[in-house]
């Protein structure tokens, strides 16, 4: 009998378990840890030709950046995301920016962009406070949303989508693709890294970018 | 409301100030209480206040490290805090529990003549108990062992079992007093408790010395808050892991060996009294 009810009350746990805490985070994650490829790169090679999209956004300044003219001559890793996003975006860009300080690649070497895709939320001030965690040297950059969805079309991306409220109560999260995606100093786009991408890996393939790309 | 079975790492989980109750923390905390009382009672013996103090305050460490919001911080979110949790189920659950335990409920549960104590026996031997404690410590803390077993809940409480049990072989011989159960004297206890001190030094070294953040768990959790850098994170978990888990144990073979030092000197007094009134040189009065 007490055995019967110490197995129900196991059960009962289990069972409350399966429906768990708080919402998940926005946008699925997509990569455990990376591997390192048999080329030595721990980013995916791209398998579809792709070059920077032929787009102009804004600095936080409101200078304008046509990304396919302003981002030739150096390697450049791109990311779109948003400063309200909780985990794939800040994970990314803290990896990217410690990996960069402990290889020592100067961001002239290796150029960062931030793009949003939140331009609701996302005003300039809000995206530079936003990468000066990371690293004041990140480029941030902001348009309306179907400058977006235009820029991420052209790499075969998805548009961003609302996914329903932030469980910390800061509004909308927003699913937004989680690659980084990285251009060679031609404007090509080489590799991607999916969100899971570890300082690790990242201080392997900084680099290797810097030297193979430029 | 939100409930779950034991604390534990969910990739992607974004961390939120909102109470989690794990349930099978209540279980375990009604088990070791409930279960305490009852053999008293059965027994017909009265509960000792300071043994019974001793328990509760035992299983009150357990359910602080393993409840939200401890729990779920460190089985997922913060590496400095996972290392707290570690320090109060090894440091101060497991001695606790074993001071709380009186010698007749040992009498009781492990009888001499029983294949339990065998068992039990084997195990607590302190070469045998400092071997398994230090296996458990670096096991538990090796990057694959942390991220394949801390993102499930049954994961997680497996490694929660074997850091409390692993803590409790190892405590037992240097806090029993029973000469019967194998309980160890100064200098070999002050030994026995530098030696894993020292061996601590390893996996601390590790954690506060890598360039890189050693566990994906940590590593790509959702941050607490814009700027957190899990290696800084990882840094203060080996520092604690040194400072906190050393000091206690250096605090231990302090007053221990203070306490082996004074008994020997009051031995030798003894002694020489002893000598010196057979010699007819000291008049008692």
């Amino acid at each position: 009998m007490r055995g019967r009810l110490a197995a129900g009350l196991l059960a009962l746990a289990f069972s409350l378990s399966a429906c768990s805490v708080a919402p998940s985070s926005s946008t699925a994650l997509t990569a455990q840890g990376l591997t390192r490829g048999a080329d030595g790169w721990y980013g995916m090679p791209l398998t579809i030709e792709r070059t920077l999209p032929s787009v102009t956004l804004l600095s936080t300044d409101d200078r304008p950046v046509r990304l396919d003219e302003a981002l030739l001559g150096t390697p450049t890793l791109l990311f779109f995301g948003y400063s309200s996003c909780p985990d794939i975006c800040p994970i990314h860009l803290a990896a990217i920016a410690s990996a960069m300080k402990q290889t020592r690649t100067s961001y002239d070497q290796v150029r960062v962009v931030f793009v949003s895709v939140d331009p609701e939320r996302d005003t300039p001030e809000r995206i530079d406070e936003f990468l000066s965690y990371f690293s004041a040297r990140m480029l941030g950059l902001h348009a309306d949303l179907d400058v977006i969805v235009d820029a991420l079309a052209q790499l075969d991306l998805p548009g961003p989508v609302i996914e329903g409220p932030d469980p910390r109560g800061e509004g909308d999260l927003i699913g937004h693709p989680a690659q980084v995606i990285g251009f060679d100093a031609d404007g090509r786009a080489r590799r991607v890294w999916p969100f899971g991408t570890r300082r690790s890996d990242w201080v392997e393939d900084i680099p290797r970018m810097a030297r193979e790309w430029a | 409301m939100n409930v779950a079975w034991w604390c534990s790492g969910t990739p992607g989980q974004v961390w939120v100030w909102r109470y989690t109750p794990f349930l099978g923390v209540w279980v375990v905390v009604v088990a070791l209480i409930g279960s305490y009382v009852r053999a008293h009672r059965r027994a017909g013996r009265p509960l000792d206040v300071r043994l019974t103090r001793r328990w509760v305050a035992g299983v009150v460490a357990i359910m602080v490290v393993s409840e939200w919001p401890i729990g779920a911080l460190g089985a997922g979110y913060l590496a400095t805090v996972g290392i707290v949790r570690y320090i109060g189920l090894t440091f101060v659950a497991a001695p606790l529990l074993i001071a709380g335990t009186p010698t007749w409920l040992l009498d009781r549960m492990l009888p001499l003549s029983s294949r339990r104590w065998a068992v039990v026996r084997a195990l607590t031997r302190w070469p045998v108990a400092l071997l398994l404690f230090n296996a458990v410590l670096f096991g538990t803390h090796l990057p694959g062992t942390i991220d394949t077993l801390k993102i499930t809940q049954l994961g997680s409480f497996a490694v929660d079992v074997a850091h409390l049990g692993a803590a409790l072989v190892w405590w037992f011989p240097a806090m029993r007093r029973e000469p019967e159960r194998g309980g160890i004297r100064e200098p070999v206890r002050a030994f026995y408790l530098f030696a894993s001190s020292m061996l601590m030094f390893v996996p601390a070294t590790f954690l506060a010395f890598s360039p890189l953040p050693l566990y994906g768990l940590y590593e790509l959790a959702p941050p607490l808050w814009l700027g957190f850098d899990p290696l800084r994170d990882q840094q203060l978990a080996g520092v604690l892991m040194n400072t906190v888990g050393g000091l206690v144990l250096w605090t231990i073979i302090a007053i221990g060996f203070m306490r082996w030092a004074k008994a020997e000197e009051r031995a030798d007094e003894d002694a020489r009294r002893a000598r010196h009134s057979s010699a007819g040189l000291i008049r008692e009065p």
